[in-house]
């Protein structure tokens, strides 16, 4: 029980271009127990999706995983050729995309995807690979699916289509399910159906999800501990209802009030000036400092690291060794 | 101020055909497909004032919304603004001379923008469409005021799109519906393509030109917590109809029709607070084909036979108005 699922130690992506090295991904460490839902939220260039598309192992060349340590249940994940690679994913780890169009094949049978994803990774007859697909379809809330199985990707709505991808990552019973912006294509009243299942699901399973979303809504729901990411590296992470609630970050605190919620109070929302630094330019020091208001000398020069505050860690100068007369 | 609102759609329709062709019709034996994107919607902005229309996706909130500027045409019905009907021919004259009070901002500022000119091109493009300026000096002058009101520094206008973040191409889309000093912007899903940081920006800035210049906004969205934030009334729809309608408050603290609550229901909550979203049961229902009487009752928990059989019409309730027998008959 307690060792995790996943650890990732100080991952860095890169990307050599003819202007420079751009490291997209700088130092991301986190662990994900088995069971748990690590909810990692970030705005766009924020490094998250590339944070899952390296831990199975996908990212396009040029672009390389530089440095750091990708382990699966205790095992290195990062050194392995794309033959191991290959019989991980889709095995060991589940995956689980936005647009659910694109990541079914439009010119087979959904049941034919299925099956093929069933006997490619455990040992059955095709007949039994069979009843498992059913199973599979029936369980992601699926109705009739004797009929649907001969279906093609496009007699599905979206809703239905993502329940089928998610039968397609639980396949082969998967330690990990890395489910990036699961819901984003689906209209509220399907997401709110897609969630509870994705829960559900990984509850029953005792599966360890990582879920990348730029929705704090969804993980407010969804997840046990969320990560938050800026300008690929992570500057809080804790339990949800600690981040969520009292966040530490000033990020994560323009982050959170920026979002308009359903209370009412039609005032101004929380304005964070400026926009997400562009991966050519990251500034110098903590990569936040020009956006912060909470700005001082050290932040200009100075690069903060993860370091525990309460049940979380927050990467932010504010915190530690920090003057006292600058907290305020 | 007049008392009369600045924009009247009433009962505005529009079907489209999406048959097979003739040939493969008459071979197969098929009969027309039409889809009823809407139908019978009506409803009326006052001057100053945010109307929002939601819905999920197939709803017919964008038809309605490209309906009200006249990019597309109505099958039935008719939008009138500021006295003004926008079907009418013989009122060609005045629909010219009022084009310019009308602008519209699109949700996609990666397909909005021409990617081939100019920010300060873009932006002049309304000031020269209209004749405002007599002048380049003059033009470049507009352009560059427009430019400043919504944040952005005129001397950028000589970029091109692609060397603008999503946020500031939103800012020049707006910037260009600012450049004919419009009346009545319709802004369709303006923030649903921005990250949140930069949504809440461009929220608080349409704010801000709102009471600046006393714009009225038709907002269109799928958020209900965007809509919350920005609108005073509110527009329900579900497949091509309205299904309520009432002022913001009202409609969020005592929402009427039960695909309201649905809705309602199911927008994530901020607050760990353990309150699980109650998953609705089923999604939209193909509008080629809609169920019967009031399209909602597949999905009704207080369906009955005669929600089954009759279309429902708008009541009007103190707070608004609301399409649906079980309120009708005071079951729910």
């Amino acid at each position: 029980m307690n060792a995790p699922v996943l650890s990732v130690r100080d991952l860095k992506v890169e990307f050599p271009t003819r202007r420079g090295t751009l490291t997209a991904v700088d130092g991301v460490s986190f662990d994900i127990m088995p069971g748990e839902v690590l909810g990692v939220v970030g705005e766009s260039g924020a490094g998250k999706s590339l944070t899952g598309t390296a831990i199975i192992g996908l990212i396009e060349p040029p672009g390389r995983i530089a440095g750091g340590e990708l382990r699966l249940a205790g095992a290195r994940i990062d050194h392995l050729s794309h033959q191991a690679m290959r019989r991980i994913r889709g095995k060991r780890i589940g995956m689980v995309f936005q647009d659910p169009l694109t990541s079914l094949n439009p010119l087979y049978r959904i049941g034919d995807q299925l099956i093929e994803t069933i006997t490619a990774h455990v040992s059955l007859s095709g007949a039994a690979a069979r009843r498992r697909a059913l199973a599979l379809l029936s369980e992601v809330g699926i109705p009739a699916p004797e009929t649907r199985i001969h279906n093609y990707p496009y007699q599905f709505s979206g809703g239905m289509r993502q329940r089928v991808v998610l039968a397609l990552a639980l396949a082969a019973e998967p330690e990990l399910i890395i489910a990036d912006e699961p819901t984003t294509a689906l209209d509220v009243s399907v997401q709110a159906q897609i969630i509870a299942l994705l829960r559900k699901l990984c509850r029953q399973r005792g599966a360890a999800v990582m879920l990348i979303t730029h929705d704090m809504g969804v993980i407010a729901e969804t997840a046990d501990r969320v990560a938050v990411m800026y300008a690929g590296r992570i500057v809080e992470i804790g339990p949800l209802h600690d981040v969520i609630k009292s966040p530490l970050h000033p990020y994560t605190k323009g982050l959170v009030g920026s979002i308009p919620t359903l209370d009412f109070d039609n005032d101004r929302l929380v304005q964070i000036p400026g926009a997400m630094p562009r991966l050519t330019a990251i500034p110098g020091g903590c990569p936040f400092h020009p956006r912060c208001a909470a700005v001082f000398a050290r932040c200009v020069v100075e690069r903060p690291e993860l370091k525990p505050e309460g049940r979380s860690r927050v990467a932010c100068w504010l915190y530690h060794d920090a003057p006292a007369e600058a907290v305020q | 101020m007049t008392a009369a609102p600045l924009v009247r759609v009433e009962n505005l329709s529009r079907t489209f055909d999406v048959s097979k062709p003739w040939l493969n019709r008459m071979t197969e034996g098929l009969p027309r497909r039409l889809l009823v994107a809407a139908e019978n919607v009506t409803f009326s902005i006052d001057r100053r004032e945010t109307f929002a229309l939601v819905g999920e996706s197939g709803s017919g909130k964008s038809t309605v919304a490209r309906m009200t500027v006249g990019l597309i045409a109505p099958t039935g019905g008719d939008v009138v603004i500021d006295g003004v009907s926008m079907t009418d021919r013989r009122q060609a004259a005045e629909q010219r001379r009022l084009r310019r009070r009308i602008q519209m901002v699109f949700q996609d500022p990666y397909a909005s923008l021409n990617p081939r000119w100019r920010a300060l091109d873009i932006v002049a493009e309304p000031i020269r469409a209209f004749h405002l300026a007599d002048t380049r000096a003059e033009t470049a002058a507009k352009v560059g005021e427009a430019l400043t009101l919504v944040g952005l520094d005129p001397a950028d206008g000589g970029k091109y799109p692609h060397e603008f973040s999503g946020g500031q191409r939103q800012r020049i889309a707006i910037a260009r519906a600012l450049a004919s000093r419009p009346e009545f912007i319709v802004c369709d899903e303006p923030t649903s393509a921005l990250d949140v940081s930069v949504q809440a920006q461009t929220l608080n800035l349409m704010r801000d030109l709102q009471d600046q210049f006393g714009l009225a906004y038709l907002f269109i969205s799928h958020n209900l917590a965007v809509v919350r934030h920005m609108a005073s009334r509110i527009g329900v729809m579900y497949l091509g109809r309205l299904v309520e309608i009432a002022a913001a408050k009202a409609l969020f603290y005592a929402p009427q029709h039960p695909y309201t609550r649905m809705l309602l229901d199911a927008v994530p909550d901020l607050t760990p607070s353990g309150r699980q979203r109650r998953p609705v049961e089923g999604e939209v229902p193909n509008p080629v084909d809609p169920p019967p009487g009031c399209a909602f009752h597949p999905r009704c928990r207080y369906a009955t036979a005669r929600c089954r059989a009759e279309l429902p019409q708008l009541i009007h309730t103190p707070a608004g108005a609301v399409a649906c027998h079980a309120v009708a008959e005071g079951r729910i």
